[in-house]
């Protein structure tokens, strides 16, 4: 059993450190080669760890040899556009101004309730309110829609909005973050007024402290309800 | 270049290393195992025949050292190979030892051969070769 529990940490490490090695890409934003790269690591990961008489090698090597191949596939695809095209496909629209494209979506092996569904699930729930719709290479569907059903922005309506603020977390979890104490321009000084404007006596009494650009204030203590205020607004704020 | 991207590179170079080194590690080894093998086989064939008989110092010798370096390199080829698709070897070798003590000549050769047998058929599915990618 020892074997077994040691062959498992070895593995899992090693799948961990290829899959930090891959990036950073979730299930769904995965291009077709990287979706069959997934489903056989986490096949032959199971081989060795399972199999005592199967050495831990054997489940080691393909899966270095498949990052290999991974990687050279990743840098084939940033080298050629034809490649990429090959091997991930193209984006495809499927909804044109005219209505849905048939022709696109057989082409797809698509049916008019996954185009339905996906649109769905993109915020859209009739056709007629989509202008355009296109079917990613990695499977999600994006929507353009018709003017019409546009959200309204700021921008639409000719206004003058503050700029959007980044807030920084400069406490958490009872844990001064030095480093986005830098960040936000502090000092250690400036978070004990900032809790005590905000009634927490001690750092390690706090959940969370954040500050924004603008000087917005959020503080929360363990177990208690969260308060906002406004301070002087931080110096730039590099991201 | 970003941090992740000389990360990236120094990994893939590692990585590419650790596969070079681990392939040639094993051919070595498969090799080196497996002809050792077959020349302990022949030298003890000879030795029997030269000696008309089983029971003298030079086969016993050979024996001997043909157990210790297969159970050696059985060791290391572990680490590369199923080690239950490896184990007939050994249980021949023993076999031959306990065939030697008696004096049984018939079984003794029976189990040479079939050591030489096994040998051949371990290179079906031991180092490199274009029948074992395929």
């Amino acid at each position: 059993m020892l074997t077994i529990v040691l062959r498992a940490i070895i593995i899992y490490l090693i799948v961990l450190f290829l899959y930090r090695l891959m990036g950073k890409r979730q299930l769904g934003q995965m291009q077709p080669f990287e979706l069959v790269l997934t489903l056989i690591i986490a096949d032959l990961a199971t081989i060795p760890m399972a199999e005592i008489s199967v050495p831990v090698l054997h489940g080691i090597v393909p899966l270095l040899t498949l990052v290999l191949i991974h990687f050279a596939l990743t840098l084939l695809c940033k080298c050629s556009s034809k490649f990429s095209r090959f091997i991930s496909g193209k984006p495809v629209i499927v909804i044109n101004p005219d209505g849905i494209d048939y022709k696109a979506l057989k082409n797809l092996n698509l049916t008019v309730d996954d185009i339905m569904e996906s649109m769905r699930g993109a915020g859209y729930f009739s056709l007629a309110e989509v202008q355009y719709a296109i079917m990613e290479t990695n499977g999600k569907m994006s929507v353009l829609p018709k003017s019409e059903f546009s959200p309204l922005t700021v921008g639409d309506m000719k206004i003058k909005a503050d700029e959007s603020a980044l807030p920084i977390n400069v406490v958490a979890e009872g844990k001064v973050m030095k480093e986005n104490l830098k960040v936000a321009k502090l000092t250690p000084d400036d978070v004990k007024n900032l809790l005590k404007k905000a009634g927490i006596n001690r750092v390690k009494d706090c959940l969370v402290l954040s500050v924004d650009k603008a000087g917005e204030v959020f503080a929360q203590a363990y177990n208690k309800k969260y308060t906002t205020f406004s301070t002087r607004p931080l110096g730039e704020v590099s991201e | 270049m970003t941090r992740f991207m000389w990360f990236q590179l120094v990994s893939i170079l590692l990585i590419l290393g650790v596969l070079v080194g681990i392939c040639v590690l094993e051919d070595r080894l498969v090799c080196d195992a497996l002809s050792s093998v077959r020349s302990y086989c022949y030298q003890i064939e000879v030795a029997v025949d030269e000696n008309d008989g089983i029971l003298n110092n030079d086969v016993s010798t050979l024996l001997n050292n043909l157990e210790e370096k297969w159970f050696r390199d059985e060791a290391n080829l572990c680490f590369m190979v199923n080690h239950k698709s490896i184990q007939e070897i050994g249980v021949e070798i023993s076999r031959m030892k306990t065939y030697m003590e008696e004096g049984d000549r018939k079984e003794f050769m029976a189990s040479l051969e079939l050591v030489k047998l096994y040998e051949e058929q371990y290179h079906h599915f031991m180092g490199a070769s274009f029948h074992n990618i395929l």
